[in-house]
């Protein structure tokens, strides 16, 4: 149960107030108040007021304050297509009203359906710690190593870029059994410079550098061929969405099918 | 702290708790349109408000975090009690069944109209994506939606009149406003929950960690002395009696074997303890200072288990019997421990190994059926444990009021409620009074008396008023699921098809204790063998109990699972005779005239008697289908290699209520202005049965539907019924309500002939409410004021009561055109149409939203929904973030429902059941139709991509 409530003017003042133990950032609230925070007693450090939220083309770019929902991006005339599909794998509208894109990569889960597809494009973060300035590094380091409040997304959208994000789940709204984004350009037929990155397959969105080596400068796989490629390379478990091995197949089909579908993103 | 914001165009400044939701602040300040359906995770939507203009969860935002926003919830629309357009289209497209989520849609409605306001399919489907209704199978509110569209541009549109029936009424067989809808559409008080007064205690459970133990010790000494702690009960102080939850006619056919808190826990979330505090929060605190000590036993976790020789045993109390022996070899005599079991007469049961009832039956020579074959099949077909997850769970709020004790419950069976609820307390029915508010859906689920027990029970020790309210992971722990069942079905034909013999063997789980463990594994048989003509059939039924999740009703009881394996297994000798399946069906189905033979061996509860059918409406059914599908063409091709396309057909059947050991009653009495008060016993759980009793009122009394009000499902002020289950809602209370509409207006015209100088069969009532003789008239409101005004005549008052012994089998032909990935084994339903018989449709349109909502909950089981256990027999998936249960994303891309009326000669108006049927058909057709697309028998639900997978060798 939240005890505390704070808002924030800045946000060094937000990472201040996120300093003192048993507090979180509390962005949409769509993650954080219905799982994390629910029976622990928590601060609960309003940062809606205080993130960009602004989606705009910066040169060859997208910039994406954390604070914009998944609807925004969805409503954005400068978002590639490829971004709002992913954004509409979050099927529930009112979800989509609120989550934000800071809290989803803050939540940092496998299933994220944003993070695969920001994988595969390159994206970067920018984020700040307490007491220092904004910083910006790689998406897959921050993922690795969360640290301080993102404040926006910076995604590369290079021109003859192909990519495609897909996922998987029981029902529509369900939480993502395995998700799957890929971006690559194909010179004279052939694969280059591909990057994939999965969720489902480990307790974070991944990108999959040693998939994305098996089809490099090759020509488009049959999907069975991608299929029996990459299906003893997922490491699955078992739960409720289905057996490890069901999941290695079905994870397996959509790299294949992520690969035929991509589509030029500008 | 203060939060301020606008609520609906005013300035409100409101103090909050920094970790009170909104939701929660909007209940506490009276909004209470904002429901809770999930626990605040984020996965029903029927909390939503409008935050800005856009739709959002207020159960996923903290009160702080709206100061300065602003805020509209339902209520804005309903001011001054009007309706907005989108209210008033849900209510005319019959969107409004149980009504807990209409404010809900209501609000995802008017967001999308705002932003588009002549909204496509996509947009629609979009607009609702957050927000789940267990009731409606969703398909209706794309016509809500596109009225509402429509009458944006022009407010007096009026959509085409819906399929009518019965031009001779004026009601009956034409939709009119279902009573309580606009109501339920403001978001007004009608639940359980909206009763609660403010100095209401709350009730908390401590529940069982372990699927089997003892409890060796309990000390509660810390607990009491919690802040706030008024009383807590355990097995150490509980009434000593043992009774059973099932909301039956007496005497039940379930076993007594529970106690209100065992001795012996026997399955995860079983009562060890419940709380009574001032605050939920002082109650779950003190939950935590309750110390037990377990010794934990090995648990009971499969059919198998149960069976097997040395098996842990499930209830080790003494057995008896009210009347009968029994069962020669079985064993009464318990360990000493545990607590009795008392059955009120035989039902072939032997508890002490697990089995807690059977029975087996048949007609004609099996054995020689079978060795007359050409081709023998047995088949092993399994349905596992799935949920009714109405969207309100069981809530209770329970108070003593003049020295009785006063229980509004959300319930189908008020009478069973207040039986039970007295004997649980050891107090007599005079003492109780059952007060049915609106149902958030019942589905079977409230036909048990699962919380209202213990609620009662503390009320009336402590004389404090107490609310309890199941939270969702309760409600899948220890609410009712479908008997998970295991039916091996034995076939045998001729190579032209002809069947000689059939054998179903059915061994189902009812879990840890016995409610309905006879009746719905019974229904699995007597629900499908009957649509079947063979001269040797044979049927098996055992009940085990084991420690996983209680069984009990469900709609359709055991017949969607009956429906499932034998059906399915009569597709498979199609397949195995080289025979197309409908033909098959054909060659053996029941038709106009049939003897059906098996029902003398099928009665449920008592003797049953083959009985001879009268017109039956299934080859209509069946060739209206056909057609729609081309049945008799090749099926139709898919586009991508990697999606094949199967079709799949079924017949289906289910009763009307239960002849002979049920009875329904209804009173209407005539008001001093000419109105009519209908008084049901019917328990209506939104599914329109208060509109039937209202129409059968209007359309005999010659008024319209304005002049009739209904108060249902009150032990104090109506008479008694059987409550709703058995699909006798329509058949049972309906009969009843026209019998009471005819006695009054018998009795009317008794009075009217005295008055009027006229012979009584001179005398007729017209519209409106004018009783009209050859020479003169009076309108029943001079007629009401007379009598009452010391004519002589006294109030005038009409009786009905129902009861019969006519069995009424409604029937349904239903079709599946399904696409199977033959990579990933996944299936999206194409196209789904049910042609289905109720007999006279009472409310067409309603009629049919109840066949959307079947169907839409029988595709969740079939495809998606399944309850799962740990290896110790802990449910893990309690929520709907883990169950998930269908969206409006899953609905059928083609989805069609046509009314095929086969009337009944002793329903109300012709009238039968129709709602439980539609949950018959899906599995089996999908099944058929994932054969038909890439050759591999699905015969475990539900049918996931792993399991079609698996089926077609590929895993
Ligand atoms: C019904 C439902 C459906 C969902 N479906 C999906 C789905 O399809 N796909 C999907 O990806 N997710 C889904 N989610 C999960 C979740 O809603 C999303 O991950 C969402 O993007 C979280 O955003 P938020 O703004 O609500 O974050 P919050 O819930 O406020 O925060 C999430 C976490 O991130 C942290 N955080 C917030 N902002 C920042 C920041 N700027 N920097 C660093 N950390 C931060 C918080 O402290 C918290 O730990 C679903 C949730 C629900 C309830
Ligand atoms: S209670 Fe808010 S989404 Fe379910
Ligand atoms: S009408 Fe939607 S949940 Fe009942």
């Amino acid at each position: 149960m939240v005890k505390e409530y704070f808002k924030p003017a800045s946000v060094d003042e937000a990472l201040e107030l996120l300093a003192a133990q048993s507090s979180f950032a509390l962005a949409g609230g769509t993650f954080a108040l219905a799982f994390e925070a629910r029976d622990k007693p928590e601060r609960a450090v309003d940062v809606g007021g205080i993130l960009p939220r602004t989606i705009v083309r910066k040169g060859a770019g997208l910039y994406v304050g954390a604070g914009a929902t998944f609807q925004e991006l969805i409503e954005s005339p400068v978002v590639p297509d490829v971004l709002k599909d992913a954004a509409r794998m979050m099927v529930n509208r009112n979800t989509r009203n609120r989550a934000t894109v800071g809290g989803n990569i803050g939540a940092n889960k496998s299933c994220s359906s944003l993070a695969p597809i920001l994988l595969a494009l390159g994206a970067a973060v920018e984020y700040q710690e307490r007491g220092k300035a904004p910083a910006t590094e790689p998406l897959a380091n921050w993922i690795a190593e969360p640290k301080g409040l993102v404040i926006s997304v910076l995604a590369p959208l290079e021109a003859g870029i192909q990519a495609a994000a897909l996922r998987v789940s029981r029902t529509a709204c369900d939480v993502a059994t395995a998700t799957v984004a890929c971006a690559y350009r194909l010179n004279g037929g052939m694969i280059t410079g591909l990057k994939l990155a999965v969720g489902g397959f480990s307790a974070h969105a991944q990108q999959r550098q040693d998939i994305a080596a098996l089809f490099e400068g090759k020509a488009l796989p049959a999907k069975n061929d991608a299929e029996q490629a990459v299906r003893d390379l997922l490491v699955a478990r078992d739960d409720q969405r289905g057996s490890a091995d069901y999941k290695k197949l079905r994870g397996a089909a959509l790299i294949a099918d992520a690969l035929h579908s991509a589509k030029d993103i500008v | 702290m203060k939060v301020s914001f606008y609520l609906n165009s005013r300035a409100v400044s409101w103090d909050c708790e920094p970790g009170e939701t909104l939701r929660s602040a909007l209940r506490r300040k009276g909004i209470i349109s904002v429901r809770d359906g999930c626990d605040g995770e984020g996965s029903c939507g029927l909390c939503a408000v409008l935050l800005n203009g856009r739709l959002v969860n207020s159960c996923q935002i903290l009160a702080p975090q709206v100061e300065g926003q602003k805020i509209f919830t339902v209520d804005w629309y309903s001011k001054d009690r009007k309706l907005s357009i989108v209210q008033r289209s849900l209510i005319d497209a019959s969107c409004v069944q149980c009504g807990y989520c209409t404010p809900a849609v209501t609000l995802a409605l008017h967001e999308l109209l705002e932003r588009s306001p002549d909204p496509d399919e996509d947009e629609i489907r979009d607009a609702l994506s957050g927000t789940l209704c267990r009731c409606t199978g969703y398909e209706q509110f794309y016509d809500a939606a596109k009225m509402a569209s429509k009458r944006l541009s022009d407010p007096t549109y009026q959509p085409p009149v819906g399929p009518e029936f019965k031009p001779d009424l004026r009601h009956v067989g034409k939709d009119r406003e279902k009573v309580d809808a606009a109501a339920l559409a403001r978001g007004e008080k009608a639940y359980v929950e909206d009763r609660v007064d403010a100095d209401a205690c709350h009730l908390q459970l401590l529940m069982s960690p372990h699927a089997h133990a003892w409890i060796k010790r309990i000390d509660v000494s810390k607990a009491l002395e919690m802040p706030g702690v008024v009383d807590i009960v355990t097995h150490e102080n509980c009434p000593d009696s043992v009774y059973t939850t099932a909301g039956q006619g007496y005497p039940e056919p379930s076993p007594y074997d529970q106690r209100m808190f065992p001795r012996k826990v026997r399955h995860v979330g079983d009562r060890v303890a419940a709380v009574l505090a001032e605050t939920p929060e002082q109650a779950r605190a003190a939950i935590e200072r309750i110390a037990v000590e377990y010794e934990v036993l090995e648990p009971v976790l499969s059919i198998a288990d149960a069976k097997a020789p040395g098996a842990p045993i499930v209830h080790h109390g003494d057995v008896s019997y009210v009347v009968g022996e029994p069962p020669a070899g079985s064993s009464v005599k318990g360990d000493g421990r545990d607590d009795p079991i008392l059955y009120q007469f035989p039902l072939h049961a032997d508890p002490h190994r697990n089995l807690a009832a059977s029975v087996a039956d048949g007609i004609g020579d099996v054995e020689r059926g079978f060795a007359e074959a050409d081709v023998v099949i047995e088949r092993t077909y399994v349905g596992t444990r799935v949920q009714c997850t109405p969207m309100e769970p069981h809530v209770v709020y329970a108070k003593v009021d003049s020295g009785r004790l006063v229980i509004h419950a959300s319930t189908q069976v008020p009478w069973h409620l207040r039986r039970i609820v007295a004997r649980a307390i050891g107090i007599s029915e005079n003492k109780v009074r059952v007060i049915k508010e609106r149902v958030g859906g019942g589905f079977g689920a409230k036909q048990d008396i699962v919380l209202e027990d213990v609620a009662g029970y503390m009320a009336w020790k402590t004389g404090r008023p107490v609310f309890f309210r199941y939270d969702r992971a309760m409600e899948f722990m220890t609410s009712r699921t479908r008997h998970g069942m295991e039916i091996t079905v034995k076939l045998g034909a001729k190579r032209d098809g002809t069947l000689t013999a059939m054998e179903m063997k059915v061994d189902a789980d009812t879990g840890p204790y016995g409610q309905h463990c006879l009746t719905v594994p019974m229904n699995a048989v007597s629900k499908s063998l009957p649509l079947i003509l063979c001269d040797n059939a044979r049927f098996e039924v055992k009940t085990y109990y084991t420690n996983l999740s209680p069984a009990g009703a469900y709609q359709g009881y055991g017949a969607p699972k009956g429906s499932f394996a034998l059906q399915t297994a009569l597709a498979e000798l199609a397949s195995e005779l080289g025979i197309d399946q409908l033909a098959l069906i054909e060659k053996n189905r029941v038709r106009s005239g049939s003897r059906i033979e098996i029902l003398r061996s099928l009665g449920e509860g008592r003797p049953g008697a083959p009985v001879t059918l009268g017109e039956c409406g299934l080859g209509e059914m069946i060739d209206r289908g056909r057609k729609a599908f081309s049945w008799d063409k090749p099926k139709p091709e898919s586009s991508d290699p990697d999606w094949k396309i199967g079709r799949g057909a079924v017949i289906i059947q289910q009763g009307s209520g239960l002849p002979g050991l049920d009875a329904a009653n209804a009173e209407l009495r005539l008001l001093t202005d000419g109105t009519l008060l209908m008084l049901s016993g019917g328990a209506d759980l939104g599914t329109g049965l208060d509109t039937v009793t209202a129409k059968a009122a209007a359309e005999i009394m010659g008024l319209d539907m304005e002049d009739v009000t209904v108060v249902s499902g009150d032990t104090d002020t109506t008479p008694f019924d059987k409550g709703a289950y058995a699909s006798s809602g329509t058949y049972f209370s309906g009969n009843a309500a026209v019998r009471a509409a005819e006695d009054l207006r018998d009795k009317c015209f008794r009075v009217a002939s005295e008055i009027l100088g006229e012979p009584v069969a001179d005398l007729a009532i017209v519209p409106r409410g004018i009783v009209r003789g050859k020479r003169g008239e009076i309108t029943l409101a001079k007629l009401a004021h007379m009598a009452t005004q010391g004519e002589g005549h006294g109030d005038l008052i009409g009786m009905g009561t129902f009861k019969t012994e006519h069995a009424a089998f409604p029937y349904g032909a239903h079709f599946v055109e399904a696409a199977v990935n033959v990579r990933t084994g996944e299936v999206k339903l194409k196209r789904f149409h049910a042609y289905q018989d109720c007999g006279t449709p009472i409310n067409p349109a309603l009629a049919i939203g109840q066949i959307y909502g079947g169907v839409m909950k029988a595709i969740g089981h079939s495809l998606y929904e399944e309850l799962l256990f740990d290896e110790k027999g802990a449910p893990i998936n309690l929520g709907f973030t883990d169950y998930k249960i269908p969206s409006i994303y899953e609905v059928p891309e083609d989805f069609h429902v046509e009314l095929v009326p086969v009337e009944d000669e002793i329903g109300p108006f012709g009238g039968k059941s129709v709602s439980e049927i539609s949950l018959n058909s899906a599995a089996p057709a999908i099944s058929i139709a994932i054969h038909d697309a890439v050759g591999a028998w699905c015969r475990v639900w539900p049918f996931t991509p792993e399991r079609v997978l698996r089926a077609m060798g590929k895993l």
